[in-house]
């Protein structure tokens, strides 16, 4: 039974679920148009400001027809689903389509768009991915300048710096309060389960923003803490899993199996929200300082920096959260992924802390073999340490 | 009872020898850099070497390597490291094959303090990579390449300097963007060509030398000149049947692509040309009784690339162009100024055909259907690498239906021979062979 406010939760649920529904309910009522963007660094921001209603395309749950034709069975399972979406037409209430992200299958999926709906403006605004250069910061100005001026086309509304800022100071606002539930869920004192928490995170890439953080004050208005944090629960970190939300039925097998995720550096997750666009700044440049400073926050494997290591951040969230095993969710095919596990996989051994690898389709993987999986990886944890009392 | 080999209807330039063993050469040479006191660069993606070469430094490269290794046959260990290490067989198999080199050489550097990687109880592997002393990366279009380096470099205890060129892709954006022309494109330039000026300053930095801009502008002028005979020799394929095929152009890869800018390379490609056009004189062709004509589309099979030769030939197949040897390489030399080289230097590196929208790369493949006279494509599904995989149905469909082309895939990888199907590549080039047989008998009705 979830701790959180039911008919707060159902509201965030169904557009989760359907954004495609939510979007195009939202179109009708505001007669605004809808802009589609792609994971994993695209500033909603400005879509917002534009007086359209941003939201970053989900990966659908239904099988792939399709979109076979169109990107090999080899592609992650996002960006076979977007493909499959576009062909059947499932995307067309986007008035417009914005990338950011360099991602060599993405901006194959973001080509098929383009191949299907040739109609359709679809806009790249290619922010450099090498993070130390002098010229990063004054590159990625200039894409989100293009960007602008292609979204206020789309849109048919020039943007001014105060819609920008206000627009900042709303996505803000949602972030705080999104990682306001992390606080608690680490601190033990509310159990917000991992499905519920992707729900919460998913709900605001698709939602109205002011919409969505009404919802969200409902939920902390309601929620009722608990004196003390149970004890005999493994305290679990999520890993991994970039650009889709890993399947409901997944996180839950791994919470029955005796964990609690208390923590997780996830895409539909904690790296979402990690960080606040500066409300000091010229908001467009903010834009792009909030772009370089995400990445110092959460690293980001699909961005190269010798400054920053994902391994380095993932041990001390660890530390923070008090977590004593990490389940790496990795989408099958997702080179960047791959590319870095090792690494990963290397820094938590020198530590001593168990790790479970779980790769992820989107045609689903077989549960009953995943429950098993996780029930060793947690009776494995119990004897390697006890669990930290929370 | 015996069964008799199949003939052999390939009859391959012999010309190209030369460059293989300017190839060997080149390895042995590198392998002993470190005894020379070189400095090492290793460095992915773009043809940078032009500027390692007038900066005095020995250069490796990724993809090359990897390749080499995979046309000997001899990837297994480093492949076999690479997986030990943690890297899953779905990844880009250049890399996972450079990777697996990466941690056996670093290995090696911990154990020994020679700083040459001997492997040397691992002689299949035949291979004695030097260290690097820094890192460089140009990767066009494919993230996965960037991504690789950055891996390289943290394999490496996170210790050497590296270095990124950021080289956007052509996407087209604006209305009148296109090949090589818009606004895109020159704004896209001059972005490039300002990061090599910075390129230029980190190798003085890594090397405590100036930079020696003669000796580019010299490197260049023979780069140019070799790319000129290159492309004069590859246009007399446009004859029916072609003297000269897309394995021929496959041998000379390494000669353009990383191989040191000097009259040896000049000289190579004006042997090749010269072969081409006595075989036009005396009439002699590279495929023996040539019926079809075919541009091969994806990354080379390295494992496969003598059976494949062999096998296309078979089915009197000449395979005449391709979008890896066509599309890139110092391609369009009329953009290098030699006295000025960084922007020609810098377009190209954004001219590699991963880097390219979909628009751009329908209109190249237009361009070769037409050039070569091509009755169909094979698509060579190349597992690991998305890159080039990305747009290849849409553009199967785009020749199709504006020339009436036919296609066939197949599945197989750069550098990992466990992907590569037999069966299906018969059944599948026999079919697309028929349907061509069809569409002839129906013209001529
Ligand atoms: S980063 Fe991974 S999940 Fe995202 S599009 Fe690329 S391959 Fe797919
Ligand atoms: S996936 Fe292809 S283009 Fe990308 S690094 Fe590998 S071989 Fe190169």
């Amino acid at each position: 039974m979830s701790e959180l406010h039911a008919p707060s939760l159902a509201t965030l649920r169904t557009a989760a679920d359907d954004p495609v529904s939510y979007a195009q309910n939202w179109k009708d009522t505001h007669r605004r148009p809808v802009i589609g963007s792609f994971p994993m660094n695209f500033p909603s921001e400005i879509v917002h400001a534009a007086g359209a209603l941003p939201v970053i395309v989900q990966e659908s749950k239904t099988p792939i027809t399709e979109g076979r034709s169109m990107l090999a069975e080899f592609y992650c399972g996002y960006t076979r689903s977007v493909a499959d979406q576009a062909a059947l037409g499932e995307l067309d209430v986007f008035d417009g389509f914005v990338a950011a992200d360099h991602c060599v299958q993405l901006l194959g999926a973001v080509d098929a768009i383009r191949y299907v709906r040739p109609e359709k403006p679809v806009h790249f605004a290619q922010f450099t991915s090498a993070m130390d250069d002098a010229w990063t910061k004054p590159r990625v100005d200039s894409r989100i300048g293009d960007l602008k001026t292609e979204i206020e086309t789309v849109v048919g509304t020039a943007v001014t710096a105060e819609d920008l800022a206000r627009s900042i100071g709303l996505f803000n606002a949602n972030r705080r309060l999104l990682r306001r539930f992390y606080d608690l869920r680490r601190s033990g004192l509310i159990r917000i389960t991992a499905g519920e928490m992707q729900l919460l995170v998913k709900s605001s890439m698709v939602m109205d923003i002011e919409e969505h953080t009404s919802v969200l004050e409902t939920l902390l208005d309601r929620l009722v803490l608990r004196d003390q944090a149970p004890d005999d629960l493994v305290r679990l970190h999520l890993s991994g899993h970039f650009c889709h939300a890993p399947k409901p039925e997944i996180l839950d097998v791994i919470e029955e199996s005796g964990g609690l995720v208390v923590d997780d550096d996830l895409y539909t997750g904690y790296r979402y929200i990690s960080t606040d666009v500066p409300e000091s700044d010229d908001p467009l440049k903010a834009l792009s300082t909030w772009y370089m400073q995400r990445n110092i926050n959460a690293p980001c494997p699909t961005r190269v920096t010798s400054k920053v290591d994902w391994d380095t951040y993932l041990l001390n969230s660890l530390a923070e959260s008090r977590s004593v095993g990490v389940v790496v969710l990795m989408a099958k095919f997702c080179e960047p992924h791959m590319l870095y596990y090792p690494e990963l996989r290397k820094a938590l051994e020198e530590h001593d802390v168990p790790s479970l690898l779980i790769e992820t389709e989107h045609e689903g993987i077989p549960v009953e073999t995943l429950r098993t999986k996780m029930e060793t990886f947690i009776e494995r944890i119990r004897r390697h340490s006890a669990p930290v009392p929370a | 009872m015996s069964i008799a080999t199949p003939r052999d209807k390939t009859n391959r330039l012999s010309s190209t020898r030369v460059g293989g063993k300017m190839t060997a050469d080149y390895w042995d040479n590198i392998f002993t850099a470190k005894e020379r006191g070189k400095h090492v660069v290793w460095y992915n993606g773009s043809a940078l070497n032009p500027i390692f070469q007038a900066a005095g430094l020995e250069w490796c490269h990724g993809e090359a390597f990897a390749a080499r290794l995979a046309a000997q046959h001899l990837e297994e260990p480093a492949q076999a490291a690479g997986s030990e290490y943690g890297y899953i067989g779905e990844l880009c198999s250049y890399a996972r094959t450079h990777l697996g080199c990466a941690v056996l050489t670093q290995k090696n550097v911990n154990e020994r303090e020679s700083g040459v990687v001997g492997m040397l109880d691992q002689q299949e592997l035949a291979a004695k990579l030097p260290a690097p002393d820094f890192f460089v990366n140009g990767y066009a279009g494919c993230s996965t390449g960037q991504q690789w380096d950055a891996m390289t470099y943290r394999v490496f205890d996170r210790k050497l300097p590296i270095f990124n060129v950021s080289i956007p892709m052509l996407w087209g954006n604006k209305p009148d963007a296109g090949y090589m022309r818009g606004e895109e494109w020159n704004e896209a330039s001059t972005y490039v060509e300002g990061q090599l000026r910075e390129l230029v300053k980190f190798l003085e930095q890594q090397t405590g030398r100036p930079f020696d801009w003669d000796a580019l502008s010299e490197s260049m002028s023979y780069i140019k000149k070799a790319s000129r005979l290159r492309l004069d020799a590859m246009e007399l394929c446009t004859l029916a049947p072609t003297p000269a095929t897309y394995w021929d152009w496959v041998a000379s890869i390494a000669p353009i692509n990383f191989l040191p800018g000097n009259q040896a390379l000049v000289d190579y490609f004006a042997g090749v040309k010269a072969e081409i056009q006595q075989r036009i004189v005396d009439g002699v062709s590279a495929v023996a009784n040539e019926r079809y004509r075919v541009y091969f589309d994806g990354i080379m099979n390295w494992n496969k690339l003598g059976f494949l030769t062999r096998k296309f030939a078979e089915y009197d197949v000449a395979v005449v162009a391709g979008r890896y040897t066509h599309e890139s390489f110092w391609q369009e030399p009329q953009l290098i100024d030699v006295d000025n080289p960084l922007r020609g230097m810098g377009q190209h590196y954004l001219l590699c055909p991963l880097n390219h929208g979909l628009k751009n790369l329908q209109e190249l493949l237009l361009k070769r259907l037409d050039q070569y006279s091509i009755d169909g494509i094979a698509f060579h599904s190349t597992r690991t690498c998305r890159a080039m995989t990305n747009p290849q149905s849409m553009l199967a469909k785009a020749a199709e239906r504006e020339r009436g082309v036919k296609s066939f895939v197949f599945e197989g990888d750069v550098a990992d021979a466990s992907f590569y199907n037999d069966e299906l590549f018969d059944s599948r080039l026999e079919a697309m062979l028929e349907a061509i047989d069809v569409q002839r008998m129906k013209t001529m009705v």
